[in-house]
This record gives C-alpha cells, structure tokens and sequence, in this order.
C-alpha cells in the first residue's frame, strides 16, 4: 500500500509536463470516448466527494450489437448537450468553491480574498486540471486557466469566483468530457500510461483514475508488466470493483432498456416504476453476488436458484419477504420454476410488450446478449394480424406465433430466436408465472440449435452448458473495455484471456484480469481501422 | 378429494380426522390476507348509488339530519330552557357577519360553541357531559336484517336475521346507529369514505392469517391470527390494494389467534372472552385496540384464495366507542359537518346495550356489534426482529389530547357528576372562537353569552386554567382539518 | 442603441471600478451589436401558476374521452374559450409513500414539487415555479412575483423549500406599487441593461473554444468530424447567451395604466371576481414587459374559505357538511363553487390572451400551471387533483389534449412543464412520484 502523505506531495507537486506526449504531432488518437452519465457522475464524486450535487440531463446513449459503451466512441455533443453539460459545470463550480466546500476543495490561501492570486490558483488549476483531465496540464493549458482567474477575479472583486469560472471551464472542457486515448507511434501503437490508467479505472472502477494509478503513469510503472500487474491486482482487491461490473452488467444485460419499459396498467396495475427498479437492482445483486462475493462460476448465473429480492419483487415472485432490511436473500424452491437470471422478472419484463409477453422479442434479446446472436430485423411488409388476434381461435402466443411464423420469409429467424422465448412463456409480460393461458395449459418445450429443453429452468442448463455462453461474455467485456462494435471484435484477440478464465472455472476476475494483462488490450496494430460504415452511418 | 368427501359427508368429524390424520398433517398450509376495506358491519337498505340521506329499508325516514340548517340548530338549542329567544337567533345568524373577514368560520364556531354547552344548565359541556343534555332523539334501524354474529347462542335475542338465514343476530350498534349519516352507506358515507380512504394512504394496517393441516377450503383444525401490521399497504398503479405484497403481522395488543374451522371455504373461529383487532379510525387519535368481548370471526375464502370477505365481531364498551367517534375531532365540528348529534347516540347506545352487565349495577355496559372486512390476500409473517406500530411523536401528542377527553367523559358518565372539558385538548380548543370572531361587530355579545371552556383577562389572554403548551401544536394540527 | 462596454462594466459588478479586458468583449462589441442582432431576438416564455383550493367534482370535470377533442364537462365549460391552448390531466395520483397524508396540504406540496411533505405546511425542496425561475429569469428585474386574490399574503405556493413561502402581494394596489411604482423602467426606455453574469459565462465558453486546436490534434478523422460538432454545440450556446445580453424583445404594444385605487380584498365571491382579472392583468403587464417570467397567483389557500354572500357554510365548510345529493349523485353547492374556480382560471387566461405578442398572445408565449389541493375535499382524497396547464409554451407544447392519468403519479405533469419550458431536466420527484417519464406527447 502506497504512502497516502507522499500521494498527497505527488498531487500537489504536479504542475505541468515537461515533454508531454499527448502534444507530439507523430502520435495518434486510437480512442476518444464520451463520458457515460454515470462515469461522469462517478468522477464528479470522487474528485469533489459525493456531497457535491450533479443536476442535469445526459444526452441520450445508444446501444450498438449489444453495448452502450460502444457508442461512447462514436457520439458527439449536440447543441442541447452541451447547454446541459455547461450548466452542470456552472453548478458544480459554484458548490466546489463555496464557503462550504472551499476549506476542503482549496488547498491553499489567497493572499486576498478579493484579488486575483496566480500561485494560488496555478496549484488549484494544476491539481484539478490533472483530476479532470486525468493528465498533467501542459504549461500553456494552466497559464490559460490562471489567465482567465484573474480576469473573473477582477470583475468580480473575489478570489474564488475566479476559481469558479476557471473549474467551470475545464469542467466544460472535451478534455474532461471525452477520454482521449492517445497511442505512441511506432510499429505498433502503444498507448501512453495515461491513457493505460484510464482505461482500467473506468473499466474496473467505472471512475476517473485515482491518484495512486495516476502516480503509477507519472512514474512510468503502467508500461512495464511488473507495475501494471501490481496495480490490476490493486484494482481488482478493491470494493470499487462492484461499482466497475456493476456498469458492465447493466450494460450486457441492457438493464437500461428499463428507462423506457412501460406496462399496460388495466392489465397488470402490479407493475410500477418502483417494480422496475427493484427488478434492475435484484439482477445486478444477484450477478455481483455470484461472481465477485462468492467468487463463483459465471456461467451458474443461468441456473443458481439464489437470488435478492425486496418487498416488491416478493410480490411478484409470490412469496415472503422478511423485513430484515430492504432486500434479503432468497432462494427459490425447486418447483418454482425459476433459476437463473432468464426467469427474473428483469430479463422477462424488459423484452415483452405492455400487455403480453413476446417469445420474439425474448428471444431476440437473450440470443443477442447471452450468445452473442442477433436476430436479423424482419422485413418491413410483415403482417401481423394473426398475432394480435387474442379473440381468435388460436388462444395461446405460441399458437399464433407458430400460424406467423410459418410463413417463409419469416420463418429462418423465428426458429432461431423463438425457441428460447417460447420455453419462458410460463412467465407474464411482468415476470409473473402462469400455467394457463386463455383457459389452456402453456406448452413450455423448446429445441434450439439441435437441443431440446422445457421452461425456464431448462433455458437456463442449455445456456450453462452451452460454450458459446462464456465466450460472448468475454467478447463483450472486450469490446465494453475498449470501447470497440461486439461484431468487430477478432476472437484472436482475446483468446488467451479467455482460456485463462475457462481454466480458473469462469471467474470473473480472472477473465478481466486476463484481458488487460494481454499485449493486445493496450497495444493496437499500425494500422488503425478507420470507423466502420455502421458507425459513420450512426454519424 | 377423498378427504373432502370425508368431511363434508361424515358429522362425525373427529373420527374422520383421526382415521385420516396421516395425509392431513402432511399438508400443513397457509393463506395471508390484507384488510382493503374496514368499517361498521351496518347494512345499507338502500339502493346502489343513492345518497346516504334517502328513507330506504334500514331507516324509514332516511339518516339522522342534526344540524343540517337554521332550523334543525333552533330544534337543537330551543331544547335548552335557559336559553333566551334572541340568544338563539343571534347564534343562527350572528348580527354583522357579513362584516367579518371570514363569516363562514364565525358561524360554524359560533354554531360549534353553542351545541357544544346544551346542558341542563348553563356551563356544561355536552360532550364530555352527554348525560347531563335532553336526549335530540337518534332515527334506529327498521329493517329485520342484518350483518353480524349471534353472539349469545340465542336466536330468541337479538331481533335480526342474516342474509344466510340464521336467526338471533345481535348487532345492537347497528339498530342504535345505522341511520346515522356518515356511516349509512358505505360507498357515500363520509367517514366510512374517509376510514378506509385514510386506511388505504396508510393510517393503519389489518392483516389476517389462516392456517392449517389439511385443506385451506375444508379443515377442522386451522388457526386464524388478526392484527395490526406496522407495514403501510400498498396500493397498485390503479390504486387498488394490491394483492400478494407482504407484511409483518405484530403480536401486540391488536393481535389475537384464534382457533377455526373450515366448510367449503367459509371460515368459522370460536368464540372467545376477548378478542383484540384493531379498531376503525380516521385520525391517529382515535387508534387503538378494538377489545371485542366474546368475539368471533367469520370470513369466506374464495376457491383460489384470491379474495376473502366477513365480519368481526362481539361486545364492545359502549362508551368506548361514543368516545372514539365523538372525540375524532370535536363533538361539535363532527356534529356541524356530518350531521350527528354525539348526544343522540349516547342514548342510542344506553337504550339499545345489549351485553357486558356490570356485576354491581347490572347495567349492560357493552353493545354487540362487528366490523365488515374485505380483504385481498397477501403474505403475512412475523417480524424477523421486534416490530412495532409506526406512530409520529405529533400522533401521540394527539393520542394523549384524545385519552384525556375520553377519561373525563366516561369519568362525568359513570358518576354521574358534571365534568370540566379538560383544556389544550381536542374537544377543549380554547380561544378558538374567540379569535374567530375577533372582528364580528356583535363579538361582545357572544362573549359574554355564550360559555367557554377558558377564561381570558381584559387582554385576550388565557388565564385559568391555562393550556398545557404540549398540546397546543396537536391543537394547531386540527384546526386545518 | 448599442451597448457600451464600460457603462455596462462599471458599477455592475458587486460595485467593482475594474474594466474587464478579456477578448470575447471585443469580439462581442466589434460589430457593435450588429452580429447579435442578426441572431435573431427572442419572445421570452413565461411560466405561471394557478392555485385553486377544494379540487372539483370528478363526476363534473373528467371528460370521458381521452385525447384531442374530448368533450366538454359541466365544469370545464367555463374554460371551452381555451380549450384548444390547454391540456387538462385526470387520475393523477399523489403518493405520499410513508408520510402521512396531510389534510389540504399534501396534494398541493406534491404536485409543487414531486415529493409527498414530511411535514404539515412545508415543502421538502423548491417549488416548480422556483426551479423554473432559476432556469428562465435570468436577467429580469423580479426572479418571481406573487398575488394572492382574497388578500392574505401567506396564500402563494412558491417556496425555495422549507416552511417560508414567498410573500404575495395582496391587493392589486400592492401588486402594482411592486410591478410598476417607484423602480420601474420601462424597457422601451432605453435603460435596460444586461446581465454581468451572461457575460462573466460567455468567456468561459470562449476559453472552451480555444482549447480546440489543441484538442483536435492526433485525431482521425471521424473523430474529428465528431469534435466539430460538439464545438458547433458550444457556439451555438455562445450565440443563445449573445442573444440574452440583448434588450429584451418587448414586443407587445402595452400601455402601463393608472394605479387601481384601494378596494376590498378578502374572500367574498363578488371581491375575488373583481380581484383575481385584475391582478391578472398587472401580472400578464409584467410578463410582456419582462420584469418577470414567472407570475403566481393564488385565488384562496387550500380548504379555500371563499364564500358566496349569503351561504353561511362558504366553500371550505360546504365540501364537509353538504350531502351528496340523491337524485345527482355530487354535492350541489360543492359543484357550483367548483364552478367558481374554473371560472377565475378562464378570467386569469383571458388576460394573459388579451396581451398581442409576436404573431400570437403572451397565453401563447406561457405556460400556466393551474392545479388544486384535494380531488374529494369531502374526505380529504388527493387521487385524481385536476390540473391544467394552459399556454403552448411558445410552441413547445401541444395543446388541446385530455391526459387521462390513469393512477400516474402527479410529478409526471410537473416534469411535462419543466420541459416544455426547455429545462434540461432528467427527472423529477421522490419516492413513488420520482419519474423520468414526460408526456412526451405533449411536447412539440
């Protein structure tokens, strides 16, 4: 453990680079990745301390083969945007330099109060600077910061309102908002230590670098194997490796499509906004729980009947709830007919409509995020109409999924995704389980890529058991580290990772470590592909 | 299904349990439910979606209507010989209120001080003294019918007969105040509205447990527990109760377990000397424990346990329940806004107490009744630790104002001897109306003639006895009611 | 006129005798205000409340049809001249979660703020109309301003949290001494001056636009064409706070008139009426003349004591004591003063839809947020409060719709507003009532 009074001494000695190497002209900008809301938010807090409030509206996130994170690269600001980010900056300038915070935030004194002091605001911009930017600022990038201080201190009469304007700007900044990864030219691209500490902190902490792994760049540790190792282990020994796979997972298992699910309240008044968060929460316990707490293999999270619920799942999960806090663990009986993270209401009310449950879009979504399978879009001349039909003949959605599906245009995609909807049709549009449906008992069998299975349950053994489980996990932690499209992701490039972390029986924390331990995960080839045309399309 | 047939076939219950104990304690089996809807067991005679005033089967000539105008208040106070003629006209309609800031409240606590002393003499105050005013009269139920328990095992008693058929029914509280406005209907009544309404927002939560070994619809040996839960209930995105939620059931004063028995989904519990549920409120003041004595429960239980309605029933302390009516807020605001007269139903309850006698008087000191509960299942469990009923520091302040009043109420009654309104309480807000009517040009005459609970000195001041400042912020509270 | 640096430096500042010399004042006086122009002068929008005590009759107010061309109720006949520039919400819940649900407060506090009060007369953060000042007053003389149309200052529903509320005026007299006694400058007067603070930002975002040649280098190019935009992004805020540093837009024709003279204010019918237009008319003056964007006014408190000449009971005691009647089914005299109600809210938009601006009515340029404290004040219910919000927000909002809420929590109308008048807001609310979810459909 690192001497927190030298850290200390190293922050406060930071003032710029002397030969920095995001300035030299030869090098290249492999990266340059928007802050997530909740990696900014995250580094809001842990720069300024979780007292400092962030209010404001992010921009909008889209998800690409599967990730968020890979949009990171590819979005911009709009004009919108950036009106929020500024007011944001505004705001958390103003609170970082009150009387409240100053004593805390400000390490040193002006001489006045009400006159501009460029010594003291030099350290102030060259601390922050080096937080924000997650680098040492250049000479001219302080004295710029210094500059624009004294002249708000002049108008303005106050010290500290010239240290507002100055963090709002930086707080502004592309700097700060993009993380810019730079590579070191060459025959193959390195990327410098900075950038190397960045990458793993949002990766493992899903936060700004904290001074430790700053210090570790600064000292050049980052680039030889011993350092790097020594701070990985670091990273990943820490509790703030929850908050990192905590994103991952929300991210993997699009737990975010809940902002936008809705339900039918005629039909299903059960379901409320509380109910969806409870339900994101009890996922993300549970995947936590498994793979880090427990240190348990990756792939039991198809089939562990151990879950967490609150008052409001026990509602839905029709059993008791202890009041032993807000959440308590739980494990299901045998004849529940749910284990695994495909029969938690999640998974099951995410990808349903609001007044019946889709063996398509289930079994789109989970083909895509648990196998790494996407289903084509359907043309766009299909017709519907023997669906929708609930009066008809046809009383269950598998019956009148099977009259559409039938049909062959329709038919290649929906024997490859419907099979693992149709075994959850057990469970409603809000994860609630039947048996019947319209007076009919549900048939429950499926048989995916040669395998037969019943319910959910049975889904989830053919998941664990399937190789292709694991290894999408891993392809996406990759693509989600570096902020690169699942689909473009060359199995090469994680393959020894990935037999590390089959060998280790799918710990997490051995397939993370094995990914950015490899040469591949910071070095790039020469030549660096330009964006794919899906991603200039998105532009 | 062999079992069924068993029990419903045989009379000989205890032999057919025994000869098939077996597989019965082999299926031990449970079914929670939450109370969504609590109220007086008085069945309405009218029709669907008439207000509660109309004349219908229960109440021949529709509900009581103390107070509801001029001339309801002359009836009221010309029952006072004391009063002059122009002392009750100016009371009906104060001189130069249209010049007040705000006429309509000078009126209602004019009105509210005057009903509020309707004693014998002057100086009484009615509702802690009710036994010292002329009895206004209180319309009784008619019908034949009604909801409820045959208490007593005697069919001869009681003068009702149930829906079902059973002859005896002693529900004395609903002949005594089943014409009385605001809980003649319960789909309109005002305060069966306002108790449930309040009930469902989360003032309190009744929670029911059955259990047993054999089959949730037929089982000679099954439990019933009922009791309050500290978990508010929680209401669906259609603002139903929602079903399946869970809560703690708190085995302190408002628990009771019962033993039960079970035919074709009706449950039936004993009877038993006392029985504690909680009690219908619609103020934190006024809950508490219900203490029925000789009570019992009946509930009916859907097929699949989706839904159960029934009644709770037995004798309650009559004076009880005037107090916790009468004292949810005041007696007069209660008098003046939903049209009952607390005095009315003093004697409603003295004419009509039908059990409880007191060993040394023979008085019958309680009266039959029950409460109706529906009732959406749920799952009940005990608290992993001690759990205890949710209560605001502000809801006891007002629960003391409430059992200070009570106490002297009963104190006045059982003995006969004239009580003062005790100060800084609810019933006893003091200078109330005396700030009200502050800018009425006739304000010296209500002073003077009108009686009060306090005294104040030349400058408006409160001298004797002065209010126990605690009580002032439960009082505050109040007023906005 | 264009404006001259040093006068708008001087003295401006917390007093201070120092001339800012950063560049982006030069290039702001370059062309002497010509650039700006160019950008375009912008009709402010203006954000109002309305509160209305006791709540209506649903079985009068809540039309059947949902959507575009819902017929018109019994109580909302009064407002049909707007019908086409307002949305009504139905069904919408208050959820107090596990505070208890105070007696005409908790209703109005929740649909204030989104958050069900801990506490009897307090709000537990700002209300809307605050959080909206913060984002729309900038520059203007008055951040808000205040009436209470039966005369007591403590009725106005804008607080900055906590048990103070902001004190409104309680005559029109009163109200007009504030708005346009001593003080008052007329913005046509050519004394108008711009906000220091709009000024001291833009060259922060100045400074953000000279990092960009720095920051573009080393990128490829599709990164590049990406930081093009985000350095569109902030030239375009550039622009928007030039354009705040321009006097305001005042394009109504308006005449200030004469003081009113003294007259009754309390809570008789016949005085409200006189009262409520008026002070309407003194509060739409402010608006086009921008000494505020954001206008209060309060007919009563809630448990509202107005009452009619004559009918001992008023408004309040009446919801407690009438019967329902047999025959109709609602409370007779309930449902008439209900109608009262609606009829000072038609009387307050047709104020504010009197004023001409641009090429439509300062209504148009407003969102006025009307709301009440109960549903059924008879027992107290707070499911199903109407609320109306009337004005297109200068085209931001589409109006003309019914929102049947269907047991939506009430923060959902608030969050609606807050966009509409182009916060940039995420959610809004606690607990139950915390919602990130607008009527996306309301808003254009």
């Amino acid at each position: 453990m690192r001497n927190t009074a030298a850290l200390a001494v190293f922050l406060i000695g930071i003032t710029c680079a002397s030969a920095p190497a995001w300035t030299a002209g030869s090098n290249q900008v492999v990266k340059l990745r928007r802050l997530s809301e909740q990696e900014y938010r995250n580094s809001i807090a842990d720069i300024f301390g979780k007292d400092i409030l962030v209010q404001g509206m992010f921009e909008p996130q889209i998800r690409i083969s599967g990730l968020v994170a890979t949009s990171t690269a590819v979005l911009s600001v709009t004009p919108a945007g950036f009106e929020s980010f500024s007011k944001m900056a505004d705001s958390i300038a103003i609170q970082a330099t009150d009387e409240a915070h100053r004593g805390r935030l400000v390490s040193c004194s002006p001489r006045s109060a009400k006159a501009p002091d460029d010594a003291c605001a030099g350290e102030f911009f060259s601390h922050y600077g080096f937080m924000l930017f997650r680098r040492p600022l250049t000479a001219d990038e302080r004295q710029a910061r210094v500059n624009l201080a004294r002249a708000m201190t002049r108008s303005s009469g106050d010290f500290y309102g010239g240290l507002r304007y100055g963090l709002a700007q930086m707080l502004q900044s592309p700097n700060f908002l993009f993380r810019k990864e730079l590579a070191i030219g060459g025959k193959a691209l390195r990327l410098e230590p900075y950038s190397r500490a960045a990458r793993l902190s949002y990766l493992i902490w899903d936060t700004t670098p904290d001074a430790e792994l700053l210090h570790a760049a600064d000292t050049g540790e980052l680039n030889t194997a011993a350092g790097m190792d020594q701070q990985v282990d670091r990273l990943l020994a820490s509790p703030r490796l929850e908050a990192g796979m905590r994103a991952f997972f929300t991210d993997m298992l699009e737990l975010d499509t809940f902002d936008t699910v809705s339900k039918d309240s005629l039909i299903f008044p059960k379901w409320s906004a509380a109910m969806a968060l409870s339900a994101r929460e009890e996922t993300l316990r549970g995947a936590i729980d498994l793979t880090l707490h427990q240190n348990g293999d990756l792939r039991d999270l198809m089939t562990t009947r151990k879950t967490f619920i609150n008052r409001n799942l026990a509602a839905i999960y029709d059993v008791d709830f202890s009041f032993d806090g807000e959440w308590m663990p739980l494990e299901f009986s045998p004849d529940s007919g749910r284990s695994g993270i495909v029969t938690q209401v999640s998974m099951l009310s995410m990808f349903s409509h609001p007044g019946q449950s889709s063996p398509t879009k289930r079994g789109v979504a989970l083909m895509d995020i648990f196998l790494c399978e996407p289903t084509p879009t359907p043309p766009a001349n299909v017709d519907f109409s023997v669906i929708n039909e609930t009066n008809g003949p046809l009383k269950t959605v598998r019956e009148r999924l099977m009259a559409h599906a039938t049909t062959p245009t329709c038919a290649s995609c929906h024997t490859h995704s419907d099979p693992i909807g149709l075994s959850l049709e057990g469970f409603d549009t809000i994860g609630g389980r039947r048996l019947m449906e319209n007076g009919q008992r549900i048939d429950l069998s499926a048989t995916l890529q040669g395998k037969t299975f019943l319910d959910g349950p049975g889904l989830g053994r053919y998941l664990h058991d399937n190789p292709k489980f694991p290894a999408c996990m891993a392809r996406k932690l990759y693509a989600y580290a570096k902020g690169i499209d699942t689909e473009e992701v060359d199995a090469s490039a994680f393959r020894t990772a990935y037999q590390a972390f089959a060998d280790s029986g799918y710990r997490m924390r051995t397939l993370i470590k094995g990914l950015v331990e490899s040469p591949e995960f910071f070095d790039t080839p020469a030549a660096v592909k330009e964006a794919s045309a899906r991603q200039q399309a998105l532009r | 299904m062999r079992l069924r047939n068993c029990l419903l076939a045989s009379t000989l219950v205890v032999a057919c349990a025994a000869a098939l104990a077996q597989p019965a304690a082999a299926a031990p089996w449970t079914r929670g439910f939450v109370v969504r809807e609590y109220g007086f067991a008085f069945r309405y005679g009218g029709r669907p979606g008439v207000a509660e005033t109309a004349p219908a089967a229960d109440c021949a000539r529709g509900s009581a209507t103390h107070f509801n105008d001029e001339a309801e208040m002359r009836t009221a106070l010309s029952r006072q010989p004391w009063r002059s003629k122009q002392e009750i006209e100016s009371i009906i309609a104060p001189p130069g209120i249209e010049k007040a800031r705000l006429p309509t409240y000078v009126r209602f606590y004019v009105w509210g001080r005057a009903v509020s002393y309707r004693g014998w003499r002057k100086g009484i105050e009615t509702y802690i003294n009710p036994f010292a005013a002329h009895d206004p009269g209180q319309p009784q139920v008619v019908s034949k019918i009604s909801d409820g328990f045959d208490l007593d095992g005697n069919p001869k008693t009681g003068g009702f007969t149930s829906t079902g058929g059973i002859r005896g029914i002693d529900n004395a509280l609903y002949r005594a105040w089943g014409c009385d406005a605001p809980f003649r209907n319960p789909a309109s009544g005002t305060l069966d509205l306002r108790e449930n309404t309040q009930m469902q927002e989360g003032l309190y939560t009744v929670v029911i447990r059955i259990s047993g070994n054999q089959d949730p619809m037929n089982d000679n040996d099954a439990t019933v527990e009922i009791g309050y839960s500290p978990d508010k209930i929680v209401r669906d995105a259609r603002a139903n109760v929602a079903p399946d939620y869970s809560y703690r059931i708190v085995k302190g004063e408002q628990y009771t377990r019962l033993k039960a028995r079970i035919r074709n989904g009706v449950v039936e519990t004993e009877q038993v000397d006392r029985l504690h549920v909680p009690r219908i409120g619609w103020f934190p003041d006024q809950m508490g424990d219900a203490d029925f004595h000789r009570g019992r429960l009946s509930l009916t239980v859907d097929t699949d346990g989706r839904a159960a309605s029934g009644f709770v029933g037995g004798y309650r302390n009559w004076l009880d329940l005037l107090a916790e009516n009468t004292f949810a807020q005041t007696g007069a605001e209660q008098g003046i806004r939903d049209h009952e007269d607390a005095v009315g139903l003093y004697y409603a309850l003295k004419r009509n107490a039908d059990g409880m006698p007191d060993p040394r008087t023979g008085r019958n000191t309680g009266i039959s009744m029950a409460y109706r509960i529906k009732a959406v299942p749920a799952h009940v469990v005990d608290p992993a630790r001690p759990a205890q009923i949710r209560r605001l520091p502000a809801d006891e302040e007002r629960n003391r104002g409430f059992e200070t009043v009570k106490a002297a109420m009963i104190r006045a009654v059982t003995t006969r001897t004239i009580q003062d309104v005790p100060l800084g309480t609810g019933e006893g807000q003091f200078p109330a109306m005396e700030k009200t009517i502050a800018d009425l040009p006739s304000r010296d005459f209500f002073l003077k003639t009108l009686d009060a609970p306090g005294r104040l000195d030349e400058n408006g001041n409160v001298v004797e006895p002065s209010p126990k400042p605690g009580r002032l912020s439960a009082l505050r509270a109040r007023q906005g009611n | 006129m264009p404006i001259h640096r040093r006068t708008v430096l001087h003295g401006m500042i917390q007093g201070s005798a120092a001339v800012m010399a950063v560049p982006f004042l030069d290039c702001f006086l370059d062309g002497k205000g010509q650039a700006l122009a160019a950008t375009g002068q912008r009709i402010p929008t203006r954000f109002s409340t309305f509160f209305f005590g006791l709540g209506l009759t649903t079985s009068l107010w809540v039309p059947k049809k949902a959507g575009l061309d819902y017929e018109t109720t019994v109580q909302l006949k009064p407002l049909e001249p707007f019908k086409k520039k307002m949305n009504v919400f139905s069904g919408m819940r208050v959820m107090v979660d596990d505070n208890p649900n105070f007696q005409h407060w908790s209703g109005n506090a929740a649909i204030a703020t989104g958050i069900a009060p801990t506490k009897v007369s307090q709000f537990d953060s700002k209300t809307i109309d605050q959080t909206i000042a913060d984002a729309i007053s900038r520059g203007t003389r008055y951040k808000s301003v205040a009436a209470a149309a039966s005369g007591d200052p403590k009725h106005c529903y804008s607080s900055l949290g906590g048990a103070n509320t902001l004190p409104a005026e309680p005559s029109p007299l009163s109200l007009y001494t504030r708005l346009f006694g001593p003080g008052f400058q007329d913005p046509s007067s050519g004394a108008w001056q711009p906000d220091p603070q709009v000024m001291l930002q833009q060259s922060v975002l100045s400074a953000v636009t000279d990092e960009r040649r720095d920051f573009m280098r080393n990128l490829g190019a599709g990164d590049r064409a990406r930081m093009e935009q985000y350095f569109t992004s902030v030239r375009d805020t550039e622009r928007q706070m030039a354009a705040e540093l321009q006097r305001p837009d005042v394009v109504a024709k308006v005449a200030i008139p004469a003081a009113p003279g003294e007259m009754p204010v309390n809570y008789a019918l016949p005085n409200v009426r006189a009262v409520t237009p008026l002070m309407a008319r003194l509060g739409a003056l402010a608006l086009a003349t921008d000494q505020t964007r954001v206008f209060n006014l309060a007919i009563s408190e809630p448990g509202s004591n107005i009452f009619v000449p004559g009918d001992p009971l008023g408004y309040h005691v009446t919801t407690h004591m009438e019967a329902i009647d047999p025959v109709l089914g609602y409370q007779p005299h309930v449902a008439q003063y209900n109608i009262y109600s609606m009829e000072l809210l038609a009387s307050v938009l047709k104020e504010l839809d009197a004023i001409p601006e641009g090429d439509g009515t300062l209504l148009d340029h407003s969102l006025v947020f009307a709301y009440s404290d109960q549903s059924y004040a008879k027992i107290h219910a707070v499911d199903g409060i109407p609320i109306m919000l009337a004005g297109s927000a200068s085209g931001r909002m589409k109006t003309g719709y019914h929102i049947a809420g269907g047991g939506n929590a009430v923060s959902r109308v608030g969050l609606t507003a807050m966009k509409a008048m182009g916060l940039s807001v995420d959610g809004w609310g606690k607990g139950s009532m915390e919602t990130k979810s607008a009527y996306t459909e309301l808003l254009a």
